[in-house]
């Protein structure tokens, strides 16, 4: 299979691109794939983190791209799955540290080796979002049901596009149905209307997110979680799989709601 | 006869027996500059009897009322029926479109950021998003919804036209008139509209086409 460097991006910050890559990147690897994770927030270096990976770094992109160690000696692998790397930010350093140019090499070195590469971009759309898109040739857009949210997707799509990146998707994260059925969240449909590029997953809000996130353990990684199982379908569409959008996930136990529908049918 | 009544926020003017147009139009504008000192912006419907109104007519009519800080809502003949007449050929919208030499058309949608310019026309066949902006010298069409910003003839030309296949704009823009949406309420319209200046101020209507 062709390798493919996917860029994880959403112009505003504090929509869940950094939990979004840790939770494909490890549903991808529990899918047999080679992965490698590349965090290009040089200076706010989070990923690792999620990752509970933290205490591995050694070295990191800066060193990679300045050739003072080997990229195999700044890929720390994952504790859980084999296939799983990560080439963490540096924390001392600035975005300017990296170029478009030597992220391109980069990303075209570990093509060899991997089979997916999830580019973790800042927020923002200077420097760091040119050096995250610069070797990618698809992208994930996160945005929230929210305007501001939405807008900057809408503004880093355009940037893509005119960085020749036709091939984006969105994820809707942190979606509330409750509040979308009571009509003060904005729908999935509102969203698309704008933004008008295809979905590959609604991620539900969920509270396991924030306990999985500060304990290093990803979602994907528990069966109970709704998010968890909502990022690892969008690892099996993101394999080629065909996985249908479920529209609107029952939130809670559901049964009153399942006896309501029943009832709407029978009558 | 005429007589004049102000109900649920709405007046309603009745002139029977105006034997011209010429009759009718200083009899409406008579009542006019009595009514509007009391009710300013007021949505009006006018019942004209058994006149029978070309559609030119009908637009100086329209442009009386606003003149006087009032919009026609509705305009009732038991003659034959203004709807025909207004929706004829007489009152083709581009007619009086300012012609402009050169056209921009552009097939994609303009995100969030993106700003287009054209010293003539533009035709966009998508959408406009929020954040947006399109400044074109002459006519701006939009085959798309318009929700972010627009600015025709912005050289100064006020009869520049804008149309959208949904107007939802954050701004709109016309020579040397800015206007935004109301606040509070928000519309979405369903159907196509046209924007362009009548009576000095920036004035939305349905698309006749």
């Amino acid at each position: 299979m062709k390798s493919k460097v996917i860029v994880i991006t959403s112009g505003k910050g504090g929509v869940g691109k950094t939990t979004t890559t840790a939770n494909l990147g490890t549903a991808l690897a529990m899918l047999n794939q080679r992965v490698v994770m590349i965090d290009t927030d040089i200076g706010l270096r989070n990923l690792d983190v999620v990752l509970g990976l933290e205490n591995r770094i050694v070295f990191d992109i800066v060193d990679v791209v300045n050739g003072n160690c080997k990229l195999n000696q700044a890929l720390i692998r994952d504790k859980r799955f084999e296939g799983l790397h990560l080439l963490p930010a540096a924390q001392t350093k600035d975005k300017t540290a990296v170029t478009p140019h030597q992220m391109k090499n980069l990303t075209n070195e570990l093509r060899k080796d991997f089979d997916v590469i999830l580019v973790d971009c800042p927020a923002g759309i200077e420097q760091g979002f040119r050096n995250a898109v610069a070797g990618a040739d698809q992208a994930i857009v996160v945005a929230t049901p929210e305007v501001s949210s939405v807008r900057d997707a809408d503004r880093i799509i355009g940037l893509l596009e005119a960085s020749g990146l036709k091939d984006s998707h969105l994820i809707i994260n942190r979606l509330r149905s409750k509040m979308v059925k009571r009509g003060d969240m904005m729908d999935i449909d509102d969203i698309l209307d704008i933004l008008s590029i295809s979905l590959i997953g609604v991620v539900p809000e969920d509270e396991s997110i924030v306990v999985s996130t500060n304990r290093g353990e990803p979602a994907v990684l528990e069966n109970a979680s709704r998010a968890g199982g909502a990022y690892r379908r969008i690892a099996r569409r993101l394999t080629g799989e065909e996985v249908p959008i479920m529209a609107m996930e029952e939130e809670g136990g559901g049964i009153v709601d399942r006896f309501r529908k029943m009832l709407k049918l029978a009558r | 006869m005429t007589t004049a009544a102000y109900t649920k926020g709405e007046l309603y003017i009745r002139i029977l027996n105006a034997g011209s147009y010429s009759e009718l139009e200083e009899e409406l504008r008579d009542r006019l500059e009595n009514l509007s000192a009391y009710l300013p912006g007021t949505l009006v419907k006018i019942d004209i009897g058994d006149q029978h109104l070309t559609s030119k007519q009908v637009r100086e009519i329209e442009d009386l009322l606003l003149d006087h800080g009032f919009y026609l809502q509705d305009l009732m003949s038991n003659g034959p029926p203004v709807e025909d007449s207004a929706a004829g050929a007489e009152e083709y919208p581009f007619d009086d479109m300012p012609y402009y030499n050169d056209t921009v058309m552009i097939c994609r949608h303009l995100r969030s950021g993106q700003k287009l310019f054209s010293e003539g026309n533009v035709v966009i066949l998508g959408d406009i998003n929020p954040g947006a902006e399109v400044i074109a010298g002459g006519n701006i069409m939009i085959l798309g919804s318009l929700r972010g910003m627009v600015h025709a003839g912005a050289f100064g030309d006020e009869t520049a036209l804008i149309s959208a296949y949904r107007m939802n704009p954050t701004q709109l823009r016309i020579a040397s008139h800015i206007t935004r949406p109301p606040d509070g309420e928000s519309v979405e319209p369903n159907i196509p509209e046209l924007a362009r200046i009548r009576a000095g101020k920036v004035v939305i209507e349905k698309l006749k086409i």
